[in-house]
C-alpha cells in the first residue's frame, strides 16, 4: 500500500514537471522581452506555435529534424524581429495599454495566419529520442520532458553567458537597467529592444519545437502556454529569469498536486486563487525583490 | 456651440429610434445584430470608465458580464422571477464582488493587475462550470424567458432593440455625467499621476474601487440583457476571449472618450456581419484591422470621426 | 457634437453593408448549415460541411426534390453559442431557410435550437444534445443518442467480464454527459464505477489523474472526450503501463484519431455508426448500400473516406429532402411534421424511426464498437 502511495505521489510530481517544463520555457521567453523593453508580448504563444509548425512542415518535406529545429527557430526569430521593428517600435511612446493591445493584435493576426497556412487539423511529431517512458519507483515520465529540461538549461546557460560575458549582452543589460545612461554611452536602446524580441521569439519557437512531441500542435495550441507562462512570469517576478523558471515548474507542480490531492474539477480555480493571493501578498512576485516603484 | 448641442442630441436619438423602421427593415435579424452590438457597447463603455479614465487595466471584464447574465438566467428560470428584479439582483451581486475584490486587486500595478483580472475571469468561469446543478454547467442554461416589463413581453428582436438601446442611452448618459463631474476629474488626475494625486490628499484607492464597482454594475446590466437576447447561456461566451474582444473594441474605438467604445463595439459587430462568407479570414482581418488602427489612428475610430467632423465644420465657416 | 452626428451617419451607412431583409423568392429549397469552421471544434466542422455539401450536390444531380434544387447556405459558428445564435437568426430572417442543420457541441446546439423554436423552423443537429421531443418539437438529432455510445461499449465489456470502470472526464459539456451516462448505464451491464476524475482538455498531461484512478484497480477507463484529449488520455495510459481498455467518444471515428493513436499498444474502444466500417456490414443490411455509395463518392471528391461527422450531416440533409418530398412544399412547419412522421428511413447512421416522443430515430444496434489497429479500424462488436 505504501508503495502505491509513493508511486502516486511521484507521478503527481512527474505530471507537474511535464507541464511545468513547458510553462518555464515560455516564461523565460516572456521575461527576456520584458527585461529589455518593459513589454509583455501577448503574441509569444503564437511564436511557440509557428516555430513548432514550421518545424513540422520542414520535417514533412524531408528535412532531417536536427536541421529543421534550428531553421524553424531562426525563421521565427526573424518574424519576431520584424514584428518589433514594424509594429512595436512606432508605438514606443504610447501607454502600456496600447502596447498590450498591439501585442494582442499581433497575436490574433499570427493565429489567423497560422490557421490559413497550416489548417485546422493537429499535427503530430515524433519524440526526439525513444518513445519509451522512463520509470522510477512505479511512476513514469516521458523522455521528451528530459529533453525540454535539458534545452531549458542550455538556454539559461546561453542567456547567462550572453548577458554576463559578451560586450553586446552587457550593453543590452545596461539599456534595460538605465536607458538614459546607456544611450549616453552610445548604446542604442532601439537595437537592444529589437534584439530582445528576436531572442524572445527564438526561445518561444524553441519551446514550441521541443514541446511539440508532447502536445498535438495546431493553430490554437499557443493560447494555454501563453497564459500559464504569463502566470509563471508574474509569480516569479516580471524581470527575473531565474524566477520565471522556478515559478514555471512550481506552477506545474502546484497544479498537479491540486489535481491529485484536492480536486481535479476545481484545480484551476484553486491555482488561480493562489495566484491572486501571491500577487496581493508579494506584489513584485516571489523573486521581484524589494524594488518598489512608489514614492 | 452649446446652443447647437441639444439639436444634435435630438438627431442622434432620432437616428437610433428610427433605425428599426428604416435601415432595419423591421427584420428581427438586423435588429438582433444591433441588440447584440448595443450589449457590447455597454460592455465597452464600462471598460472605458475603468481603463480610459482611471487607467486600470482589466483583461477579465467578462467576469461581471457573466455574473449579470447568470444571475438573471438562474432567477428567471428556476425561480420564476421577473426579469427586472433579477437584473437588479445581478447588478447588486456584481457590485458586491467588485467591492470585495477591488480594494486589494487595484493596489496592483499594470501587468500584475492585468494578470489578476484575468485570474478573476477564469475563477468565475470555472465556478460556473463546476456548480453544474445551479448553472447548467458547461452544457448551458436553457429556456431563459425573453425580457418583459410590467406584463409587456419583448420576445421580438425589433421590440427588444428599444429596451437595449434605452439601456445604452442610460449608460452613456451616466458615464458622460460621471466623467464630466468633479469625480471624473479626480479620476483623470489619478490616471495621469497617482503619486501627485495622493500628495493632494486624494484617497486614490477609494476612487478606483468606486469606478470598478460602477463598471462592474454596467457590465452586469449588459449580461442580463444578453441572457434575455439569447434565451440561453453557456460559459463559453464569458471567457478570456470575450474579455479580450471588449478590450479590442475599446482600443479600436478610442479609449477615454465614452463615444469611442460605442463606435468600436458597433464596428466590430458590423465587421463580423460583413465577413460572413469568408469567416476563415475573420481572425486575421480582426488582427490586421486592429494593427492598422493602432499604428495610424492612435485616437481610434473616434479620432478619425472627430477629424472628419472638424474638417466639415471648418469648411462651413467662410 | 458634429463629430457625434458624423459618427451616427457612419454607423448608419455601415449597417447598409450588413445584409438583411428578405431575399427574393427563388426556385430552390434553402437549407441552412451552421458548422464550427473556426475555434476549438474547427477540425471536425470541415468534415460536417463537406459531407453536407456533397450530399446536396448528389441530390441535385439526381434531379432535386419536387423539381427544385436544394441549396446549402453554410455559416461558421466559431464554436461559440453567441455566434451560432446570430448565424441561425441570419439564416432564418435573411436567407429564409426551410430548415437548419449542423452544430457540433451541446451548448452550440442549444443556442441554435432556441432560434429554431422561436421561429418555428426545424433544426437537425449532430451533437451529444439529448432532444426532449415533447418540449422541443422543432429539434431533431441525427447523431446517435449518446446513451447508445455508452451502452453498446458497456455491453461489450460485460461480455468480456469487465466489472470495474474508472471515469476520466474532460471538464466541459462532453464530460458532464459522459459522467452522467457512464453512471446511469453501469448497473444495467453489471459495471461498478470505482472512481471519477476530471481534466482540462488543454492540459499537456493527465498522469496525475490516472495515478489516482489506478490505485482503485479499475479494469477499464471511460473517458468521454474527442480528438486530441482522447489521444492524450490513451497515450498517458500507455506511458504509465496501464494497458487496460479505454473507451473514448464516438466522435473519434475519423481518420485524424487513427493518426494520433498510431503506435500505442493498449486497447482503445470507439463506438461508431456503421459507416465507419462498411466492409463489416452484412450485405443483407439495407444501410450498407447507402453507406458504400456515399463513401465512394466522398473518396472520389475529397480523397478520404466518409466518417461519423459526414454521415450525421448526410442523414440530416436526406431527412429534410424526404420531408420536403412528402409535403410537396417548402413550409417549415409542415416540414417538421413530415420529418416527425418518418419511419423506416434508410440512412448512413441507421434506420430512422421518428415519433412525437423520439427525435433521434436510431436504436442501440445501429452502433458498433471499433478499435484502431495497424492504422485502420477493426471491429470488436457488431
Amino acid at each position: 500500500m505504501a508503495g502505491a502511495d509513493t508511486s502516486q505521489f511521484l507521478q503527481f510530481l512527474f505530471s507537474g514537471l511535464t507541464a511545468g517544463s513547458i510553462y518555464a520555457l515560455i516564461a523565460v521567453s516572456l521575461v527576456i522581452v520584458y527585461k529589455v523593453s518593459l513589454l509583455i508580448c501577448f503574441a509569444q504563444g503564437e511564436f511557440f506555435v509557428i516555430g513548432a509548425l514550421t518545424m513540422v512542415t520542414l520535417v514533412s518535406k524531408g528535412v532531417p529534424m536536427p536541421l529543421a529545429f534550428p531553421i524553424a527557430v531562426v525563421v521565427t526569430a526573424a518574424l519576431g524581429a520584424v514584428a518589433e521593428r514594424v509594429l512595436i517600435r512606432p508605438l514606443r511612446n504610447s501607454g502600456v495599454g496600447t502596447l498590450i493591445v498591439m501585442t494582442v493584435a499581433i497575436s490574433l493576426t499570427l493565429r489567423g495566419s497560422a490557421m490559413l497556412i497550416w489548417g485546422k487539423e493537429s499535427h503530430v511529431l515524433p519524440p526526439f529520442s525513444s518513445s519509451h517512458p522512463i520509470g522510477i519507483l512505479g511512476a513514469t515520465l516521458q523522455a521528451q520532458v528530459l529533453w525540454i529540461v535539458g534545452i531549458t538549461c542550455v538556454v539559461l546557460a546561453a542567456i547567462w553567458l550572453f548577458f554576463e560575458k559578451t560586450a553586446l549582452g552587457i550593453a543590452v543589460r545596461a539599456c534595460a537597467e538605465n536607458p538614459l545612461g546607456a544611450s549616453l554611452m552610445g548604446i542604442s536602446t532601439g537595437k537592444a529592444t529589437l534584439f530582445s524580441w528576436a531572442w524572445g521569439s527564438a526561445i518561444g519557437a524553441l519551446a514550441g519545437c521541443a514541446v511539440s512531441p508532447l502536445l498535438f500542435m495546431q493553430y490554437t495550441s499557443g493560447v494555454m502556454p501563453m497564459v500559464k507562462g504569463f502566470i509563471a512570469m508574474s509569480i516569479g517576478g516580471l524581470a527575473s529569469i531565474a524566477g520565471a523558471v522556478v515559478a514555471g515548474y512550481l506552477l506545474g507542480i502546484a497544479e498537479a498536486y491540486a489535481i491529485g490531492l484536492v480536486s481535479s474539477q476545481f484545480s484551476d480555480s484553486l491555482v488561480f486563487t493562489i495566484l491572486i493571493l501571491v500577487l496581493l501578498l508579494r506584489p513584485n512576485g516571489l523573486f521581484g525583490g524589494a524594488k518598489r516603484r512608489d514614492v | 456651440m452649446s446652443r447647437i448641442k441639444p439639436l444634435w442630441w435630438v438627431l442622434i436619438i432620432a437616428c437610433v429610434a428610427l433605425f428599426p423602421m428604416t435601415l432595419g427593415g423591421m427584420s428581427p435579424y438586423r435588429c438582433g445584430i444591433l441588440v447584440l452590438a448595443g450589449i457590447y457597447v455597454i460592455l465597452a463603455v464600462s471598460l472605458d470608465l475603468l481603463m480610459g479614465y482611471t487607467g486600470q487595466i482589466s483583461v477579465g471584464h467578462a467576469a461581471f458580464f457573466a455574473i449579470g447574465a447568470y444571475v438573471s438566467g438562474i432567477l428567471t428560470t428556476s425561480h420564476g422571477a421577473a426579469p427586472l428584479p433579477a437584473m437588479i439582483a445581478g447588478m447588486v451581486l456584481a457590485a458586491a464582488v467588485a467591492w470585495i475584490v477591488g480594494r486589494p486587486l487595484l493596489k496592483l500595478k499594470e501587468y500584475y493587475l492585468a494578470m489578476a483580472t484575468l485570474a478573476l475571469n477564469v475563477v468565475v468561469v470555472t465556478l460556473i462550470v463546476g456548480l453544474q446543478r445551479l448553472t447548467g454547467g458547461a452544457s448551458g442554461l436553457k429556456d431563459i424567458p425573453s425580457f418583459s416589463l410590467l406584463g409587456i413581453g419583448f420576445d421580438n428582436q425589433v421590440r427588444y432593440y428599444y429596451v437595449v438601446w434605452s439601456a445604452v442611452a442610460l449608460v452613456v448618459l451616466i458615464s458622460l455625467t460621471v466623467v464630466r463631474s468633479p469625480f471624473g476629474r479626480t479620476l483623470l488626475a489619478i490616471h495621469s499621476d497617482e503619486t501627485a494625486a495622493r500628495t493632494f490628499g486624494i484617497d486614490c484607492a477609494r476612487y478606483k474601487v468606486r469606478v470598478y464597482v460602477l463598471s462592474a454594475v454596467f457590465a452586469s446590466l449588459a449580461g442580463s440583457l444578453f441572457a434575455h437576447y439569447m434565451n440561453f447561456l453557456a460559459p463559453d461566451d464569458f471567457g478570456v476571449d470575450t474579455s479580450i474582444n471588449i478590450l479590442v473594441m475599446l482600443f479600436l474605438g478610442g479609449i477615454g472618450t465614452v463615444f469611442g467604445p460605442v463606435l468600436g463595439a458597433l464596428f466590430m459587430k458590423i465587421l463580423h456581419e460583413v465577413t460572413y462568407g469568408f469567416q476563415d479570414y475573420e481572425m486575421f482581418i480582426n488582427g490586421a484591422v486592429l494593427i492598422l488602427v493602432l499604428l495610424f489612428m492612435p485616437k481610434g475610430l473616434y479620432g478619425v470621426v472627430s477629424a472628419i467632423g472638424r474638417r466639415l465644420s471648418a469648411r462651413r465657416s467662410p | 457634437m458634429k463629430r457625434t452626428l458624423t459618427a451616427a451617419l457612419v454607423v448608419w451607412v455601415g449597417t447598409l453593408l450588413m445584409g438583411g431583409g428578405p431575399a427574393k423568392a427563388a426556385d430552390t429549397y434553402k437549407i441552412g448549415g451552421i458548422f464550427p469552421l473556426t475555434g476549438s471544434l474547427s477540425w471536425l466542422g470541415e468534415y460536417k460541411k463537406k459531407g453536407a455539401e456533397l450530399k446536396v450536390e448528389l441530390i441535385n444531380k439526381a434531379g432535386g426534390v419536387n423539381g427544385h434544387n436544394l441549396e446549402l447556405i453554410s455559416y461558421d459558428d466559431q464554436s461559440s453559442p453567441e455566434t451560432a445564435s446570430g448565424a441561425a437568426q441570419r439564416l432564418v430572417s435573411k436567407d429564409q431557410v426551410v430548415a437548419m442543420i449542423g452544430t457540433a457541441s451541446v451548448p452550440v446546439s442549444a443556442a441554435v435550437a432556441a432560434i429554431g423554436a422561436k421561429n418555428k423552423i426545424p433544426v437537425i443537429v449532430g451533437s451529444g444534445y439529448e432532444v426532449d421531443a415533447g418540449k422541443e418539437p422543432f429539434l431533431f438529432n441525427s447523431a446517435h443518442r449518446t446513451d447508445f455510445a455508452v451502452a453498446r461499449p458497456y455491453q461489450y465489456w460485460q461480455s468480456k467480464g469487465i466489472t470495474k470502470v474508472a471515469l476520466l472526464m474532460p471538464i466541459g459539456s462532453l464530460g458532464e454527459l459522459g459522467s452522467s451516462l457512464g453512471r446511469k448505464y453501469a448497473p444495467t451491464y453489471g459495471i461498478t464505477i470505482v472512481g471519477e476524475e476530471k481534466f482540462d482538455i488543454k492540459a499537456p498531461d493527465v498522469t496525475a489523474q490516472l495515478a489516482k484512478l489506478r490505485a482503485l484497480n479499475p479494469q477499464a477507463v471511460f473517458s468521454f472526450c474527442t480528438g486530441e484529449p482522447a489521444a492524450l488520455v490513451a497515450r498517458n495510459m500507455d506511458q504509465m503501463g496501464m494497458k487496460i481498455p479505454v473507451l473514448v467518444s464516438h466522435g473519434n471515428a475519423n481518420p485524424g484519431f487513427l493518426k494520433f493513436t498510431a503506435g500505442l499498444s493498449l486497447p482503445i474502444l470507439v463506438a461508431a455508426g456503421r459507416s465507419a466500417l462498411p466492409d463489416a456490414i452484412p450485405d443483407s443490411d439495407p444501410c450498407k448500400k447507402v453507406i458504400v455509395d456515399f463513401s465512394r463518392a466522398h473518396q472520389q471528391k475529397y480523397g478520404e473516406p466518409a466518417n461519423y461527422y459526414s454521415a450525421e450531416m448526410v442523414d440530416a440533409v436526406d431527412l429534410i429532402a424526404a420531408g420536403l418530398k412528402a409535403t410537396g412544399s417548402g413550409d417549415p412547419v409542415k416540414l417538421r411534421d413530415a420529418i416527425e412522421k418518418v419511419k423506416g428511413f434508410v440512412g448512413m447512421q441507421g434506420i430512422f424511426n421518428f415519433s412525437p416522443t423520439d427525435h433521434h430515430g436510431t436504436v442501440l444496434s445501429d452502433m458498433m464498437v471499433i478499435t484502431p489497429k495497424d492504422g485502420k479500424w477493426a471491429l470488436l462488436l457488431k
